[in-house]
C-alpha cells in the first residue's frame, strides 16, 4: 500500500511538472520577463549614490567626518550622481533605452510569430494586430469575433 | 518502507535530471513555460526526497531492524528524540538528510522567486538540481540507506529480522547533538543557493549588482546556520568529550570553519560592490570558494580521509566528492574566465585609508585564515603523498598561525566601520579613534597590573575593549545625531537608527558578539586542571574550590549502565551544593562515555569528569577543570545569532529602494500589450 501511494505521488508530480508544457496557451510561448532594465539600473545606481550621500551627511553630523573630508566626498558623490543622471536621461529620451525597449518588443513579437493567435490575424491582409480588436488596424477589415 | 524509499529516490533522481535539462533549455530559449516546468521539477524533487526521508524515519521509529541502517544505528530503548536523530547518525542517512535540506533550499528559492529574477531562475534551478542529482546519485548508488538484512541459507536468501539494533553512537546521545548536525548541514548545504545565483548571473551576463543583492540574504542564512552549528558542536565537545575544552582544531571542525570564514569575507565584500560597483570578480570568486569549501567540508567529513573525532563516517565515497568538486571547480572557473569582460569595476580605489580598503584588507586576512586552517587540515594528506608518512599538525600550529590572524581580524572588526567610504583623513581618524584607543590602553594597563601575562589573552582582552568601544560609540553617536535631527528621545532614536539600516547595525551587533567570543577564547589562558583518585570522604583542592567525595554509586536505565560520583563543592568557605559526574556504558553498543558535571557561570565554569577507575588504588579517578570565561563563548554566539537575524530584517532603506525596480518592464507590458 505505501509503495502504491509513493508511485501515485511520483506519477501525479510528473503530470504537475509537465503541465506548463502541455497546457494550451493562447498567448503562445512567452519570453521570460526582464529582471533589470538598463534604465532601472541607472536609476538604482543613482539611488545608491544618494544613499551614500545621505550616510555621509549623517556621519558628518554625528561628528565622525572632518569638514574637509565631508566637502571633498560630498562633491565627489554629487558629481557621480550628476553623471548617472545625465546618462539615465540620455538613455530615457534617445538611444539606449528606446533601442533596448524596441529590441525587447521585437524579440517578443518574433516569439509571438511562431504561435500567432488566430483571432488577432486579419483574414484580409494577414496583419497581426497587437491587441484584441474588432477591426484590423492595417486595412480596416472586420476581424473574426472573439470566443 | 524500503521499497518506498528506493522508488522515491529514483523518482527524485528523474525529476532532478529533468529539471537540469529543462532549466538549461528554458534559459537558452528564454521560455517561460519551460522554465516553469523546470521550477516545478525542483518542487517535485523536494517532495520525492521528503517521501524517502519519511520512509526512513518510519523504519527507524517502528524499530524495523530488518533495514540494515536501522539495525546499525538504533535500538529499541532509545528515546524517541534520539531515534529521530538516527536519520543523520550514519553515512547513508546523513547523505539523504543532506539531499533533503538541499531540496528544501531549492524549493524555497523557486517559491520566493516565483515572480522575481526570472532570467536567472532557469539556471539557478539547473545548478541547484545539478548538485541535488549528485547527492541523490551518491545516496542511491553508493550509500543507500534502504537495503535490508538477509541471511544466506541453503534454500537461498532469507529475510533477517534481528530482535535488537546496535544502538546509536553514545557520543551522539546528547541534546545538542540532536540539533547540531541539522543546523550545521543547513549551513553547508545552503551555500548552494548563492553559488547558483552567481553562476546564473555569469551565464546570463547579468553581472550588475542584482545577483549580489539577491544573494546576500541567501548567503546570510547558511552563514548563520554554519556559525550556530559550529558553536553547538563546540558545546557538545565541551559537555560530552570530557577533555575540558571546546575546540581542538579537529579536521572536521576546521572543515566547517573554512566555508564560514570564506562566507564572512563574501558578506563583507558584497558591500563594496553594492556601494561602489567594485570587486565584481572578487565577489564571484568568494561565492565560488565558499561553495567549494562547503563541498570540500562534506568530502572531509564523509570520506574519512583524515582522522578525526568524527570518525563515524569513514567510507569510500570520498572519490565521488573529489570528482564532483573537480567538475564544479572547472566549470566555475571556465565560466568566470569567459565573462571577465563583463566584470569591470565601475569605480577605482580612491585612498588606502578608506572603508573599501578596510574591507579589502579584512578579506585578505580572512582568506589568509582560510589558507592557514586549510593547510593545517590537509597537511596529513600532503605529507602522506609526499613522504609516505602521515604528519598531523596540532594546536601549536594553529596557535602560531590562526591566533595572530584572529587578533588582526578582531582589530579590523572595530576599526573598519570607523573609516569613511572613499577616503579618510588623519583628522577624521583622530575624531573616531581617540576614545576607543584610550579605553584600550587603559584596559591594557589595568590587565597588566592585575597580573595578566599571557600575551594572547592580554591582546584579546585589550582588542575586545577597543572593538566594544568602537561599536558602542557608533550606536551612541548615531542615536545622539538622530535626537538632534528628528527630535526623538534616546531609546527612540536608538531604535529608529537600528531599524533604518538593520544591515549595518545588525552587523555591529554581530561584531559585539565576536568581541564576546574572543573574551571567552582569552579565558583559555587561565585554565586550571587537577586530577585525583577519590573515594568517599576524600578531598580535592583546585584553586578556590574544595571538592569532597560523598560517595560513588552504580545503577542503570533501560538504555545504559552508569557509575556516578557525588561530590560536594565548597568555594571560599561557602557550600555550593553537589556535582554528579557520570561514566555511562551503553547497553546496545557496549561503548562508554563521560557525562560531565558542570557548574557554569560567566566568570568561570567548574567542570568535573569521572574519568574512570584508577588502576593502582581502585578508586574513582576524578578530573577537575576550572575554565574561566567559557560562558562568554556561548553568550557571544547567541549575540552573533541575534545580530544576524536583525541584519536579515528588511530595512527602511531597502524598502525605499525596492520601489524603483522594473519600471521599464512594466512600461513595455502596458504600452505594447504583450
Amino acid at each position: 500500500m505505501p509503495l502504491a501511494i509513493a508511485l501515485a505521488t511520483a506519477a501525479t508530480l510528473a503530470v504537475f511538472v509537465a503541465f506548463p508544457l502541455l497546457a494550451p496557451d493562447t498567448e503562445g510561448d512567452q519570453l521570460l520577463p526582464v529582471d533589470v532594465t538598463p534604465l532601472a539600473d541607472f536609476k538604482r545606481r543613482r539611488m545608491v549614490v544618494y544613499e551614500n550621500l545621505q550616510d555621509l551627511e549623517f556621519e558628518f553630523k554625528a561628528g565622525k567626518i572632518a569638514r574637509e573630508d565631508y566637502q571633498t566626498l560630498s562633491d565627489n558623490y554629487k558629481a557621480e550622481a550628476a553623471g548617472l543622471m545625465a546618462a539615465s536621461l540620455e538613455a530615457e529620451t534617445t538611444s539606449h533605452g528606446d533601442a533596448w525597449i524596441e529590441s525587447e518588443v521585437a524579440a517578443r513579437r518574433a516569439r509571438r510569430k511562431s504561435a500567432p493567435s488566430p483571432q488577432y490575424l486579419c483574414p484580409e491582409c494577414g496583419f497581426e494586430n497587437p491587441l484584441p480588436v474588432k477591426f484590423c488596424g492595417e486595412c480596416g477589415a472586420k476581424l473574426a469575433s472573439r470566443p | 518502507m524500503n521499497q518506498v524509499g528506493s522508488v522515491s529516490l529514483v523518482a527524485a533522481l528523474a525529476f532532478g535530471i529533468y529539471g537540469v535539462v529543462a532549466g538549461v533549455i528554458g534559459g537558452r530559449l528564454r521560455s517561460l513555460r519551460v522554465t516553469r516546468s523546470a521550477e516545478r521539477a525542483t518542487l517535485a524533487f523536494f517532495l520525492m526526497i521528503t517521501v524517502a526521508v519519511v520512509a526512513l524515519e518510519t523504519a527507524i521509529l517502528t524499530d524495523d531492524f530488518h533495514t540494515a541502517y536501522v539495525a546499525a544505528h538504533s535500538n529499541k530503548d532509545l528515546p524517541v528524540y534520539y531515534k529521530i536523530a538516527v536519520l543523520w547518525a550514519g553515512q547513508e542517512g546523513s547523505l539523504l538528510f543532506w539531499t533533503w535540506l538541499l531540496s528544501i533550499y531549492g524549493g524555497l528559492a523557486v517559491l520566493i522567486n516565483h515572480r522575481k529574477n526570472r532570467q536567472l531562475m532557469p539556471y539557478v534551478v539547473a545548478v541547484v538540481l545539478g548538485t541535488g542529482v549528485f547527492f541523490t546519485s551518491v545516496t542511491f548508488f553508493v550509500a543507500n540507506p534502504f537495503p535490508v538484512l538477509n541471511l544466506q541459507t541453503a534454500a537461498g536468501l532469507a529475510p533477517l529480522h534481528p530482535p535488537e539494533g546496535n544502538g546509536l553512537n553514545p557520543s551522539l546521545q546528547y541534546h545538542s547533538m540532536v540539533i547540531h548536525p541539522p543546523v550545521l548541514y543547513l549551513g553547508y548545504v545552503g551555500f548552494v543557493v548563492p553559488y547558483a545565483f552567481a553562476m546564473a548571473a555569469l551565464i546570463t551576463k547579468q553581472l550588475g549588482d542584482n545577483w549580489i543583492r539577491v544573494t546576500r540574504r541567501w548567503a546570510m542564512v547558511p552563514w548563520m546556520f554554519l556559525g550556530v552549528g559550529i558553536l553547538l558542536g563546540a558545546n557538545w565537545a565541551y559537555y560530552v568529550l570530557g577533555w575540558g575544552g571546546y575546540w581542538g582544531w579537529d579536521p572536521v571542525e576546521n572543515a566547517a570553519l573554512l566555508p564560514w570564514l570564506a562566507g564572512t569575507a563574501f558578506l563583507h565584500s558584497v558591500m563594496i560592490q553594492e556601494k561602489r560597483g567594485m570587486l565584481k570578480v572578487w565577489n564571484i570568486v568568494l561565492v565560488m570558494v565558499t561553495f567549494f569549501l562547503s563541498i570540500f567540508g562534506t568530502f572531509l567529513t564523509r570520506s574519512g580521509i583524515v582522522s578525526s573525532v568524527h570518525a563515524f563516517a569513514q567510507s569510500n565515497i570520498g572519490i565521488f566528492f573529489a570528482v564532483f568538486l573537480g567538475i564544479v571547480v572547472f566549470f566555475s572557473l571556465t565560466l568566470l574566465f569567459l565573462r571577465l569582460d563583463f566584470l569591470k569595476s565601475e569605480n577605482k580605489l580612491d585612498s588606502v585609508v578608506s572603508r573599501e580598503s578596510g574591507f579589502l584588507f579584512n578579506n585578505w586576512i580572512l582568506l589568509a585564515a582560510v589558507f592557514a586552517v586549510l593547510w593545517g587540515t590537509i597537511f596529513p594528506i600532503i605529507s602522506k603523498a609526499v613522504e609516505d608518512k602521515t604528519v598531523t599538525v596540532g594546536p601549536p600550529y594553529y596557535n602560531k598561525t590562526a591566533l595572530p590572524i584572529g587578533l588582526l581580524l578582531l582589530f579590523l572588526t572595530g576599526a573598519g566601520p570607523l573609516l569613511a567610504w572613499r577616503k579618510t583623513s588623519f583628522q577624521s581618524l583622530r575624531r573616531n579613534f581617540t576614545l576607543p584607543v584610550a579605553l584600550a590602553v587603559a584596559a591594557g594597563a589595568a590587565l597588566f597590573f592585575a597580573g595578566v601575562r599571557d600575551l594572547f589573552a592580554w591582546m584579546s582582552l585589550v582588542l575586545a575593549t577597543f572593538v566594544a568601544a568602537c561599536v558602542l560609540q557608533e550606536f551612541y553617536k548615531g542615536a545622539r545625531t538622530r535626537q538632534v535631527i528628528a527630535g526623538e528621545n534616546f531609546p527612540q532614536a536608538l531604535y529608529n537608527l537600528t531599524m533604518r539600516n538593520t544591515r549595518r547595525y545588525g552587523g555591529y551587533i554581530i561584531h559585539l558578539g565576536i568581541v564576546l567570543l574572543f573574551v571567552g577564547f582569552a579565558g583559555l589562558a587561565f585554565k586550571t586542571e587537577a586530577k585525583a583518585p577519590m573515594q568517599r570522604g576524600d578531598l580535592l583542592r583546585v584553586k578556590d574550590y574544595v571538592l569532597r567525595c560523598e560517595g560513588i554509586t552504580k545503577g542503570e536505565t533501560p538504555n545504559y549502565l552508569y557509575e556516578r560520583a557525588e561530590l560536594s563543592v565548597v568555594k571560599d568557605g561557602k557550600a555550593l551544593g553537589t556535582v554528579k559526574p557520570e561514566k555511562r556504558l551503553f547497553k546496545a553498543s557496549q561503548e562508554s562515555i563521560s557525562h560531565v558535571a558542570l557548574r557554569p557561570s560567566l566568570a568561570q565554569d567548574l567542570y568535573v569528569v569521572l574519568a574512570g577507575d584508577d588502576e593502582d588504588t581502585g578508586k574513582a579517578l576524578i578530573q577537575v577543570f576550572i575554565n574561566p570565561l567559557v560562558g562568554w563563548v556561548w553568550v557571544g554566539g547567541f549575540v552573533v545569532f541575534l545580530g544576524t537575524l536583525l541584519a536579515m530584517v528588511t530595512s527602511r532603506i531597502e524598502r525605499e529602494m525596492a520601489g524603483i525596480r522594473r519600471p521599464v518592464e512594466e512600461a513595455i507590458e502596458e504600452k505594447h500589450a504583450l
